[in-house]
């Protein structure tokens, strides 16, 4: 395959001659196409028309913004163990302007922005990974002397589709985790009027930003959504009902410490804290680096990140259950609980107690009576 | 006082036998300074002891499943422990929402003391009582219990948060086991839960912290149960098994009058 600088995408191309100009065989494009069509669950009889519609495309012009985030996003993305057509369709849709990977800098930059949204009105793809902070007017993000805010609402406003990848652009991720400092929220909180995909996850995997993009460019439509706006295709099953450790969960076999038994032979994670039941996500069959691994597969528990507030909600990482405010990390519900109900026993065998001195002193005070005369008294059933 | 004619022997093992089989609650007139009242019919009896094998398979059941303390080894084919666990307990969780569709029927269709009016201290005498009962049981005026035939407002209020915790727990099982198929029936119609507490995690650490409810409650209930058996001496404990409690004629029950 050859570098994208020494062949660079012409404004005319199609993408299929781009690819041609490339070096990518038509075998190899076609493999795309079929893995592509998978992955979005569609079936294999639309191969051909999603290799038709990506011969076809002309260069999309994609602004991606990067606003209050880490780029662990784009290094997600971008960091494959080789160079892969996907990594091509994104390097390419990614060069109007992306902070990390442009060389041009400062009013060069700014001035990229501005023409290609003047040029594309209506046609260009919006990538936003980061978050919008709007406490104190925004001030704690800011480009070029404008607002993460002000910016997004620009790039927004003429955008044919829009793609918020990764947690923080989805909900606010680590800056909107209690106390929220920065009053941190995603793109979906700042852009109203226009449908926006979720592409989430603390990375998202790169394939699903890929598939997405793909459907959007074979379709000329989003893919559909869940009600939390995160492609159903990717985002449409627990991590949990597709985990290869599944049968062990299912079996009663749990690790319950990182260097048992039960972690060398793979056990399931449950017992040290996996958020997989409570997390949607397609890690288990996509996974990361080019199918290399992904966190359950290396041993460690889902964390949940692909969840709406997962920094608050899923912690603690290695436990089920959230913990207990005002306690300490160890007074875990259950002891709390355990506590009450001992506690409760314990009242109520005080109160019986109680209960029977009382009597014993109300029946001594009680006046004797003759057994005998009671007969005659006309109450003489019990 | 002249001897009453006897019925004849076959007549007598007739009598005895439609009595001990008679599926009616109608009783022998009563003997003596006390009388016989119908307050549990059938259904609610056996609403009760239904859902206390339901919440006890279900507490078990839910604790293995929120933290698994029992492991198997060897292959994970041959076994399938957790499977059957929330089989179990996904199963008595359908015949407590059973029980609870009876009982809902019930507040319309049963008696004075089972009916919807019976599940809330209606009246403001009830409030005084409420406070007189709990004088009582905080041994302040450990001889002024109000008497009544069905549940005092302080048993209105307790059992009726415990049909209150129990719809919560229905509510946030059935949101938990809607996720193992997203857009079917239980993920959609439990959503809005999900929602309203912020995701799924806090919906499981709530369906867990009101299990310990149902636990706690076991000895309060038990113990004044037994309590009241004990210094009534009026069948309290039998009156969920037969349905009635013996009453003295003497003592003017608040709730006599509620129709």
């Amino acid at each position: 395959m050859l570098a994208p600088t020494s062949h660079p995408w012409a404004a005319g191309d199609s993408l299929g001659a781009y690819l041609t100009k490339r070096g990518v065989s038509r075998r190899d494009f076609l493999t795309f196409c079929g893995e592509m069509t998978a992955m979005l669950g569609l079936s294999s009889a639309l191969t051909p028309k999603v290799a038709a519609a990506l011969t076809a495309v002309k260069r999309p012009s994609v602004i991606w913004l990067q606003l209050q985030e880490c780029t662990g996003c784009v290094e997600s993305v971008l960091r494959t163990a080789e160079p892969t057509i996907g990594d091509l369709v994104l390097d390419v849709i990614s060069l109007d302007y992306q902070h990390t990977l442009m060389a041009a800098a400062g009013h060069a930059v700014e001035k990229a922005l501005a023409d290609t949204i003047a040029a594309n009105k209506g046609q260009y793809v919006l990538l936003v990974t980061g978050s919008v902070p709007t406490k104190d007017d925004g001030i704690y993000c800011t480009i070029a002397g404008r607002t993460a805010r002000d910016i997004l609402e620009e790039a927004a406003a003429d955008a044919a589709a829009i793609i918020a990848i990764g947690a923080c652009a989805h909900w606010g991720s680590v800056q909107a985790a209690r106390p929220n400092p920065t009053g941190a929220v995603g793109v979906a909180e700042i852009i109203k009027n226009k449908p926006v995909v979720n592409v989430t996850g603390c990375p998202p995997i790169g394939d699903v930003v890929t598939a997405t993009v793909v459907h959007f460019l074979t379709f000329g439509r989003v893919p559909d959504l869940d009600p939390d706006g995160r492609p159903m295709f990717a985002y449409g099953s627990r991590i949990h009902d597709q985990c290869p450790r599944r049968a062990h969960y299912d079996a009663g076999q749990y690790v319950e410490a990182f260097d048992d038994e039960g972690a060398r032979k793979g056990w399931c994670l449950y017992h040290v804290g996996c958020k997989g039941p409570a997390t949607f996500s397609p890690c288990p069959i996509f996974q990361w680096n080019t199918r290399t691994s992904w966190p359950i597969g290396a041993g460690h528990p889902c964390i949940g990140c692909t969840e709406r507030g997962f920094w608050d909600t899923m912690a603690p990482f290695y436990g089920r259950l959230p913990d207990v405010g005002g306690f300490p990390v160890e007074r875990t519900a259950d002891t709390i609980g355990l506590g009450l109900a001992v506690g409760a026993t314990a009242g109520v065998a005080a109160h019986a107690i109680a209960t029977g001195i009382h009597q014993a002193r109300a029946r001594r005070k009680l006046p004797v009576v003759d057994i005998d005369k009671k007969e005659e008294s006309g109450h003489g059933q019990d | 006082m002249s001897a009453p004619r006897r019925p004849t022997a076959p007549a007598v093992k007739a009598l005895e036998s439609r009595k001990r089989f008679a599926l009616s609650h109608k009783v022998a007139p009563p003997k003596g300074n006390y009388r016989w009242v119908y307050l549990w019919e059938w259904p609610i009896r056996t609403m009760h002891w239904i859902a206390v094998l339901c919440i006890v398979t279900l507490a078990t059941t839910g604790f293995y499943i929120g933290r698994p303390y029992f492991m198997t080894s060897g292959e994970a084919s041959s076994h399938y422990l957790m499977g059957w666990v929330r089989f179990i307990h996904f199963a008595a969780a359908g015949v407590l929402v059973a029980t609870a569709v009876i009982r809902f029927y019930w507040l319309f269709a049963g008696n004075q003391y089972e009916r919807w009016p019976a599940l809330f201290p209606v009246r403001p005498r009830d409030w005084v009582n409420l406070v007189k009962q709990i004088k009582f049981y905080l041994l302040i005026t450990p001889e002024e219990a109000p008497t009544y035939l069905g549940h005092n407002p302080l048993q209105q209020l307790s059992y009726t948060a415990m049909y209150g915790v129990a719809l919560v727990q229905v509510l946030t099982g059935f949101a938990m086991y809607g996720q193992s198929n997203p857009g079917g029936f239980f993920y959609a119609t439990t959503d809005w839960i999900v929602r309203l507490f912020g995701g799924i995690q806090p919906v499981h650490f709530v369906h867990h912290v009101l299990t310990w409810w149902f636990i706690i409650f076991v000895p309060f209930h038990l113990y004044l149960a037994i309590r009241a058996d004990h210094m009534e001496r009026t069948g309290t404990i039998s009156s969920i098994i037969s349905g009635g409690r013996f009453v003295n004629k003497d003592i003017d029950y608040v709730d006599s009058d509620i129709v």
